[in-house]
C-alpha cells in the first residue's frame, strides 16, 4: 500500500460523508482520483495537525489545510482526476470554481450561519450536540463569527449587516449561479463527460450540504431541488462513492415542526419569564432595603396612636 | 480645640443649600432685623484664622483664594456672610461633597477677645467614581459606560471619559479640565473623541474624530471662549436611496477651526428666565491652520425676558447665522445652518426646511429666526408650590428663513431672498421644566408660509430639548 | 425600502430610455487614479460604448466613497446609480440592452464564470502588485491614493486601505498563483471567445479593459506587458477592440506606474 495520507475533516450527518463544504470537496476528489486516504472523522478541529478542517497530513510535507492545496498536492502524488481534460476544459474547471466562490458560497455562509433561525435551530444545534466538552459552549459562536468575518472578506465589505437586503442580493446571485451551473452540465452525468474531474468535487462540495441538511428557512434549497439534473447530480456521485453513509444518518433528530416545539416550550417559557421577574422584583427590594431606601418600621399599633396624640397635642399649643 | 457651633440663624442656613436645588429658585433671602441681631451688628469681630479640614488630595494654594474674603469681616454678620459665600466658591470648584462652616471664637495663646475662628469642613470626592446606563432608543441601544476623576492632581483639574457601545454605532470621548487656581472662571479643557449621528432629514450618517483645546475667561461682564478644534470627520449616506446631492458630499475631510464665542447671560436662568437677557456670538474660521475645508462662519443668539402682570414672562428672540466659503471650493453639508423643528421653528418636522434634493434637506448658509413667547403659569395652577411649578403654559409665535448664498448678487439680493418666503407658525403648548438643564414641550402649532419642499408638523407637536427658539 | 417598493422602482427604471446626460464617476485621472480603478473603468466605457450607449466621465476625489458598495466605477443613470460591471450589465439589461442575447445557455453560463475569473484573477493581481509590493505601496499607490486630502489625513488613509487590502490577501491566500498561469489562460478563452462569441460581449470589455491598462502603463520594468505580448492573439484582440469601439477618442491611460522590480513571489 501507499504511503498513507491522513485526511482529518468533520463527521458527517444527514446522509453525508461530512457536513463541511470544504472536508466534502476533499473527500469527493479523493474518491474520484481514486487517493488511498485514511479519513479520522472528527468533531474537535483543535485536534486536527493544522488547527483547521480539513487537513491532509504527509509524511514528507507535513500538513496541508486548504482545499485547493490539498488538491494539488494528491495531484503531484499522481492521483489526478483531471488528467483527461483538455485546456479549455482546464480553463473552464478555473472559471466555475470562481463562480462557486464568488456567487454561491456567500450565500451558503449566510443560510448556514448568519440566518438566525437556521444558525440556531439546525447549526449551531448540531454543532453543540456533537463538539465535545466543555468546546461545545463557545467554539460555535467562534466559528460563527470566523464565518461572518470571512462572508465580509469575499463581499469586500468590512460593514457587511445582515438584513434582509443582504440577505435578497446573496440568494440572487447564488440562485443564478445554481441556474448557470444547471445549464452548464446540461444532461451529462458528470460535467466534463462520462469521469468525474475536480469541478465536480467542487461542485458537490457546494452543493450537497444545501440538498441534504434541512433547514427551515430554506429558499435555496427549493430553488436547487427545482434543478432535477443538479440534484441527481449530487444523489449519484452520493451513491455510487459514499454509499455506507446512507445508513448512519438515522442518529440525527430531525427538528420536524415550526408551530409545535414551540408550543410545547410554551409553559416553560411562561414559567421561566414569571420566574426571572419574581427573581428581579426581590433582588431590586433586597437592595432597596439594605442601602436604606426603604426602610420597614414596625410600629405597634398602640404606641402609634399614642404618638398621634402627642403630635396632636402639641400642634394645639 | 473645643467646638462650639455657633448659632445659626434661620435665613441663613449653615448646612446650605443641596446642589440639586436651583440656586435661582432661592431668592437672596432678606435678613430679618431683630434685637438679637442688631447687638451683633454692633459687635466689632476680627478673624484670625480660616481652618479648612479634611483635606486630602487637594492642595491649599488652591483653596486660600477661596476663602480669603472671610478674613475681610468686620462684624458677625459680615462673617456669616462671608463664609456662606466661601462655602458657595468652594463648593462650585466642584471638588468637594460637603462643605460645612463652623465659625468659633478663638482660643489660644494669641486669642483676641473678638477674636473668631472660622473652620471649613470638607469632604472631598471620591477619586473615582463610575457610572454606566443603558439606554434604548430609534432602534438602537447601547451602554454607556462613564469614569470621572475628579480634582486628579490636587488643583481641581478633572479628567473625565465616556464610552457608548451601542448596536450600531460607538462612540467615546475624553476630556481634561483645569481651572485656574483662584480664577475658577478662567480655565482650559482639552477633549477628544469619537461621535456618530445619523440624521435621517439628510439621509446623511456622520462620523467626527476630534481633537479640541479651549480656553474660557471671562471679560468684564462677558465670558470669552477660544477654541482650536481638528476634526476628521466622515460623511456617508444613510440609505441606499439618499439623494444624489448627499452622495456626492460622501467621503472624509479634515476641518481644522479657530472659532472665538462672548456670550453676555444676565437671566436669572436658562431655563424659563423670568428676567435678563442672553446674548452669544460665536465665529469660526476654517481653513488657516490646515485641514480641507475653508471657510468663516458667524452666528448669534439674544433672548430678552421680562416678568408682566400676573406672574407672567414675555420673551423675544432672535436667532442667525451665515456661512462664508473661503476659496472655490463648496461649502460641506456638515457645516451648514438647519432650521425646523419642535426646538427652533415649531410646526414644522425636525430640520425640514429650505434647501433639499429629493427629500432630503442639505441645509443653508444663511439663516435667521425669531420668537416670540409668553408664559403664564398654568391655568387655575393645579400643585401650587410643588410640582405644578414645573408647569408652563406658553403662547408663541416663531418666524425663520434660511437659504443659500449664491455669490454673484450682492449682500442686497441675500438681505431680500432672507426676507421674502418667510415661513413662520403661531400656537399654545405647555412647558415642563426638567431641572435645570433641560425642558420637554407639548404644543399645539399652526405652520404658515409653507414654501414647497418644507415638511410641516401641524396639530400636536413635541420636543425636548436643551436650547429653544 | 420594501421589496415590493424596489420591484416596482427597478420596473420604472426599466421603462425609461437611457438618457443623454449618464455619467461615470471614477477617481481623478491625473493624479489619484491607480491602475485597478483605472482597469475597471475602461472596461464599463468599452462595455457602454459596445451597446452603443453615451456616457460623460466625471472625476471626483471622493468617487469611491461615493459608490454604494464602496467600489469604482459607478454610473449615474437618470436618477439610480449603479456600480461595478456586473450590476451595470444587469442594468443595461432591464432597459433592453444586452450585448449577450445571441448566447445559448451554456455559453452564457461559461461567460459568467470567465468574467468572475477574470475578476477575480487579473483584478486581485492588480491589487497585489499595488498595495502587497512594499516599493510600490509606498512610492506610486499611497501618494496617489491619498493626494487629494490634507495631513495628516492622507496618511490614515493610505494605511487604512492598504491594510485592508493586505487583509484580504492574506485571507484568500493569494501569491500562489503565478502570473503565468493567468495569462495562459487569458490566451486559452481569447482564443475560444473568438471561435465561438460572433459579437463581442461584457466579457470581452472586461478582459481589455484590464489588458489595455496592464499594456499601455509606462513600467520600468516590462514584464508584466511583455508576458501579456508573447500572446499575439491577445495583442490583435486589444487592437480590434480599441480600433473598433475608440477610434473617435484617444485612449490615452496616463498613468506612469514604476515598478522597480517584478513581485519576486509571483
Amino acid at each position: 500500500m501507499a504511503a498513507p495520507l491522513e485526511l482529518y475533516c468533520w463527521r458527517g450527518d444527514w446522509g453525508l460523508p461530512s457536513i463541511d463544504t470544504e472536508c466534502l470537496t476533499v473527500l469527493a476528489y479523493s474518491k474520484f482520483a481514486g487517493a488511498p486516504l485514511k479519513i479520522h472523522k472528527i468533531t474537535n478541529p483543535w485536534k486536527s495537525p493544522t488547527g483547521t478542517l480539513p487537513a491532509l497530513k504527509t509524511r514528507e510535507e507535513g500538513s496541508i489545510s486548504k482545499p485547493s492545496n490539498i488538491i494539488i498536492h494528491l495531484r503531484k502524488q499522481k492521483y489526478n482526476a483531471d488528467y483527461d481534460l483538455s485546456a479549455k476544459e482546464g480553463a473552464d474547471t478555473l472559471a466555475f470554481v470562481s463562480l462557486l466562490e464568488e456567487k454561491l458560497l456567500p450565500a451558503l455562509i449566510y443560510t448556514q450561519w448568519v440566518d438566525s433561525k437556521n444558525y440556531v435551530d439546525v447549526t449551531r444545534s448540531w454543532y453543540a450536540e456533537n463538539i465535545s466538552f466543555p468546546l461545545n459552549f463557545f467554539l460555535p459562536n467562534r466559528m460563527q463569527n470566523q464565518q461572518l468575518e470571512k462572508l465580509r472578506l469575499v463581499r469586500g465589505d468590512p460593514m457587511l449587516e445582515p438584513g434582509e437586503q443582504l440577505e435578497k442580493e446573496l440568494y440572487r446571485d447564488a440562485l443564478e449561479c445554481m441556474t448557470l451551473l444547471s445549464q452548464r452540465l446540461g444532461s451529462h452525468k458528470f460535467f466534463f463527460g462520462d469521469f468525474p474531474s475536480s469541478l465536480d468535487a467542487y461542485v458537490f462540495g457546494h452543493l450537497a450540504p444545501l440538498l441534504k441538511i434541512k433547514l427551515p428557512n430554506g429558499k435555496l434549497q427549493q430553488h436547487l431541488n427545482s434543478l432535477d439534473n443538479l440534484r441527481n447530480f449530487c444523489s449519484n456521485i452520493l451513491l455510487l462513492y459514499f454509499p455506507s453513509t446512507g445508513q448512519d444518518n438515522s442518529s440525527h433528530k430531525t427538528p420536524t415542526h415550526a408551530d409545535g416545539s414551540d408550543f410545547d416550550s410554551e409553559p416553560h417559557l411562561r414559567r421561566n419569564q414569571i420566574l426571572s421577574a419574581l427573581f428581579a422584583f426581590g433582588a431590586m427590594l433586597g437592595y432597596a432595603i439594605l442601602t436604606g431606601i426603604v426602610s420597614i418600621e414596625r410600629v405597634q399599633p398602640q404606641r402609634a396612636l399614642q404618638a398621634r396624640k402627642r403630635a396632636d397635642d402639641e400642634e394645639a399649643d | 480645640m473645643g467646638t462650639v457651633h455657633a448659632r445659626s440663624l434661620d435665613p441663613l442656613p449653615m448646612h446650605g443649600p443641596e446642589l440639586g436645588v436651583h440656586a435661582d429658585d432661592i431668592d437672596t433671602p432678606e435678613i430679618e432685623q431683630d434685637s438679637k441681631q442688631e447687638v451683633l451688628e454692633n459687635k466689632d469681630v476680627v478673624v484670625q484664622r480660616v481652618h479648612i479640614d479634611g483635606l486630602g488630595r487637594t492642595k491649599e494654594d488652591l483653596l486660600t483664594y477661596e476663602i480669603a474674603d472671610v478674613f475681610q469681616a468686620k462684624n458677625l454678620i459680615d462673617v456669616m456672610k462671608k463664609s456662606h459665600e466661601a462655602r458657595q466658591k468652594l463648593l462650585r470648584l466642584g471638588i468637594f461633597r460637603k462643605v460645612e462652616v463652623v465659625i468659633d471664637t478663638s482660643q489660644g495663646v494669641d486669642a483676641l477677645p473678638n477674636g473668631l475662628d472660622v473652620t471649613f469642613e470638607v469632604t472631598e470626592l471620591r477619586r473615582m467614581t463610575g457610572s454606566y446606563n443603558t439606554m434604548v432608543g430609534n432602534n438602537e441601544g447601547s451602554m454607556v459606560l462613564g469614569l470621572k476623576l475628579p480634582n486628579l492632581l490636587g488643583r481641581a483639574e478633572k479628567l473625565t471619559f465616556q464610552f457608548s457601545y451601542g448596536t450600531k454605532e460607538t462612540s467615546y470621548g475624553l476630556s481634561f479640565f483645569k481651572p485656574q487656581p483662584g480664577h475658577f472662571e478662567r480655565n482650559v479643557s482639552v477633549n477628544l473623541y469619537k461621535v456618530t449621528g445619523q440624521f435621517p432629514w439628510s439621509s446623511l450618517r456622520e462620523t467626527d474624530r476630534g481633537i479640541s483645546t479651549e480656553l474660557t475667561f471671562p471679560l468684564w461682564k462677558t465670558n470669552q471662549t477660544l477654541k482650536w478644534e481638528g476634526v476628521w470627520r466622515e460623511l456617508g449616506c444613510l440609505a441606499r436611496t439618499a439623494s444624489f446631492a448627499v452622495r456626492e458630499e460622501s467621503g472624509h475631510s479634515l476641518k481644522s477651526s479657530l472659532s472665538h464665542a462672548m456670550v453676555i447671560d444676565t437671566r436669572n436662568s436658562s431655563i424659563l428666565p423670568r428676567k435678563g437677557g442672553l446674548l452669544k456670538i460665536h465665529q469660526e474660521l476654517a481653513g488657516y491652520t490646515g485641514g480641507d475645508a475653508s471657510f468663516l462662519k458667524e452666528d448669534f443668539e439674544l433672548q430678552l425676558n421680562r416678568t408682566l402682570f400676573w406672574d407672567s414672562v414675555l420673551s423675544a428672540s432672535l436667532w442667525g447665522g451665515l456661512l462664508l466659503p473661503i476659496g472655490d471650493k463648496p461649502t460641506c453639508i456638515a457645516d451648514r445652518f438647519y432650521l425646523g423643528g419642535p426646538t427652533s421653528i415649531r410646526g414644522f418636522s425636525m430640520y425640514s426646511m429650505g434647501p433639499q434634493s429629493e427629500g432630503d434637506y442639505l441645509g443653508g448658509e444663511a439663516y435667521w429666526a425669531g420668537g416670540l413667547h409668553v408664559y403664564t403659569p398654568l391655568p387655575f395652577r393645579p400643585g401650587r408650590g410643588g410640582f405644578g411649578d414645573l408647569f408652563r403654559t406658553h403662547f408663541f409665535l416663531n418666524a425663520g428663513n434660511l437659504c443659500n448664498l449664491n455669490y454673484g448678487e450682492g449682500p442686497q439680493a441675500h438681505l431680500k431672498k432672507l426676507a421674502e418666503c418667510i415661513r413662520w407658525s403661531y400656537g399654545v403648548g405647555i412647558v415642563l421644566r426638567l431641572g435645570n438643564i433641560a425642558r420637554l414641550e407639548l404644543n399645539y402649532c399652526i405652520p404658515m408660509g409653507v414654501q414647497s419642499g418644507d415638511r410641516i408638523c401641524d396639530g400636536v407637536q413635541f420636543g425636548a430639548g436643551i436650547r429653544f427658539l | 425600502m420594501s421589496l415590493a417598493a424596489e420591484a416596482f422602482v427597478s420596473q420604472m427604471a426599466a421603462a425609461e430610455p437611457w438618457p443623454e446626460n449618464a455619467t461615470l464617476y471614477q477617481p481623478l485621472k491625473e493624479d489619484q487614479i491607480l491602475l485597478s480603478d483605472c482597469a475597471s473603468s475602461l472596461a464599463v466605457q468599452t462595455y457602454l460604448r459596445m451597446c452603443g450607449l453615451p456616457v460623460q466621465v466625471a472625476c471626483r476625489a471622493n468617487a469611491e466613497y461615493m459608490s454604494p458598495s464602496g467600489k469604482v466605477p459607478f454610473v449615474h443613470v437618470g436618477n439610480q446609480v449603479v456600480s461595478e460591471l456586473g450590476p451595470i450589465v444587469q442594468f443595461t439589461k432591464a432597459k433592453g440592452h444586452s450585448l449577450s442575447d445571441g448566447l445559448d445557455d451554456v455559453q452564457r453560463a461559461e461567460m459568467k464564470a470567465y468574467m468572475e475569473l477574470v475578476n477575480n484573477m487579473l483584478l486581485t493581481a492588480e491589487l497585489y502588485i499595488q498595495w502587497c509590493d512594499d516599493a510600490t505601496a509606498s512610492e506610486i499607490s499611497r501618494p496617489r491614493y491619498s493626494s487629494p486630502y490634507s495631513w495628516p489625513l492622507n496618511h490614515i488613509l493610505a494605511y487604512q486601505k492598504q491594510w485592508e487590502v493586505r487583509r484580504k490577501m492574506n485571507a484568500i491566500g493569494w501569491g500562489g498563483k503565478t502570473l503565468e498561469q493567468v495569462c495562459r489562460i487569458r490566451s486559452a478563452f481569447a482564443t475560444s471567445s473568438a471561435q465561438f462569441f460572433f459579437q463581442p460581449t461584457e466579457l470581452d470589455a472586461l478582459v481589455f479593459g484590464h489588458l489595455f491598462t496592464i499594456l499601455t502603463t509606462r513600467l520600468t520594468s516590462t514584464e508584466l506587458a511583455e508576458r501579456i505580448k508573447s500572446y499575439s492573439n491577445l495583442l490583435s484582440f486589444c487592437r480590434r477592440i480599441e480600433q473598433s469601439y475608440f477610434e473617435d477618442k484617444i485612449l490615452s491611460v496616463s498613468l506612469s506606474l514604476f515598478i522597480p522590480s517584478l513581485i519576486p513571489s509571483l
